[in-house]
């Protein structure tokens, strides 16, 4: 009966014994793993200054629902359905061809490669929920305004658990560092956490 | 010396003060009737015009169809208008005739459509594209004007070939 006992506690052992080797072999796999290791760099080449207010916006970016707004095509896998949406974006905020990215005749590294790319390379892809989208010909609800999107200049991440009205994040502010290190300015102060914009004071 | 400078400080405070005062007592009183009349930019309902049109959803009354409105989020984006459905000649034919109230959103393109169609499915929402362009016959703003100029300057603003009959 002792010797049963003494057993079965052996084997328990050396499962937990072999179960600590394989994590502390697969871990640091799975952490040390990085986009970098791909090709990817940050590369911040040529981004457009932040604008502020609608003149701003204008003359930085154009005419709303312009052929430029939606230049450039992009496609992101929501980590929790892994349903991936296409969504388009201004030719200023990336596009231009990269170790990642091929060239789709934007002028910038900014969304596709850099936020992108910042945001797999620090395992945050994790956070990055159902949801996804970017340009769009309309205006801001209950108003005759253009949003940023009508510009290419906004994408909304995470849009079902980040949905607007709500005044707190449980997600998007995993990465929103690297939006706000990429000249993107976060709707949260707006109580809208699924909107990052790259203009400010609109 | 330093008391005539107090009361000549004094002095001319409070005269100031009475001649601000009176300024406002002559300052025009509060129109009863509204701003004043001037240049304002009607809404584009397109009437006359051959429009295509998204539908979210048809209802008996407004109260429901507003309600329902209510519900359907697009982020901080303008999704459908609340419009009845008296005011496109075409719609009950071919939407049937489930209610006097509509959610629409009307474009004069196909493309601008189908681009408002797959946003408010992203959404999760009800889109239908009407299979047939309906006549505007004026009425409420519908949205449009968001939409893509096929020639990629802006905004289509104004009715093209397929919209005009």
């Amino acid at each position: 009966m002792d010797d049963g006992a003494g057993r079965t506690r052996w084997r328990a052992g050396r499962r937990l014994l072999s179960l600590t080797v394989g994590a502390a072999l697969v871990v640091p796999l799975l952490v040390g793993w990085h986009w970098q290791r791909l090709g990817w760099r940050d590369v911040h080449y040529n981004y457009p200054s932040r604008p502020s207010g609608y003149t701003q916006i204008v003359n930085r970016f154009g005419q709303p629902c312009s052929s430029a707004a939606r230049q450039i095509p992009m496609s992101w896998r929501a980590a929790d359905n892994g349903v991936t949406y296409s969504f388009r974006f201004h030719r200023k905020l990336g596009g231009y061809p990269t170790a990642m990215v091929t060239n789709k005749g934007g002028t910038s590294t900014n969304l596709d490669n850099d936020v992108y790319g910042h945001i797999q390379n620090d395992h945050l892809q994790y956070y990055i929920r159902h949801g996804i989208y970017g340009y769009n010909c309309r205006y801001i609800k209950g108003t005759t305004k253009w949003s940023t999107h009508a510009f290419g200049i906004a994408i909304d991440v995470s849009s079902a658990e980040e949905y607007e009205g709500k005044c707190t994040s449980t997600v998007n502010r995993y990465h929103k560092h690297i939006w706000e290190g990429h000249g993107w300015y976060w709707g949260l102060a707006f109580c809208d956490p699924m909107h990052f914009q790259y203009a400010t004071g609109y | 010396m330093h008391r005539r400078v107090v009361v000549g400080a004094l002095v001319l405070g409070v005269a100031a003060t009475i001649a601000v005062a009176s300024v406002a007592l002559t300052a025009p009183e509060a129109q009863p009737f509204g701003p004043p009349i001037g240049p304002r930019m009607a809404p584009d309902t397109g009437a006359g015009e051959l429009l295509v049109v998204v539908v979210g959803g048809v209802y008996p009354t407004r109260a429901e169809a507003e309600a329902m409105n209510e519900q359907m989020t697009f982020g901080d984006l303008q999704g459908y208008y609340v419009v009845p459905v008296a005011q496109f000649q075409g719609f009950e034919q071919q939407a049937g005739e489930p209610g006097d109230f509509a959610l629409v959103s009307v474009f004069r393109t196909e493309e601008g459509a189908r681009e408002f169609a797959e946003m408010a499915a992203g959404f999760g929402h009800p889109a239908t594209i009407l299979p047939e362009r309906v006549r505007s016959l004026g009425g409420l703003y519908a949205g449009l004007g968001q939409e893509a100029h096929p020639d990629g300057s802006g905004p289509l603003l104004g009715p093209i070939e397929e919209s005009v009959p």
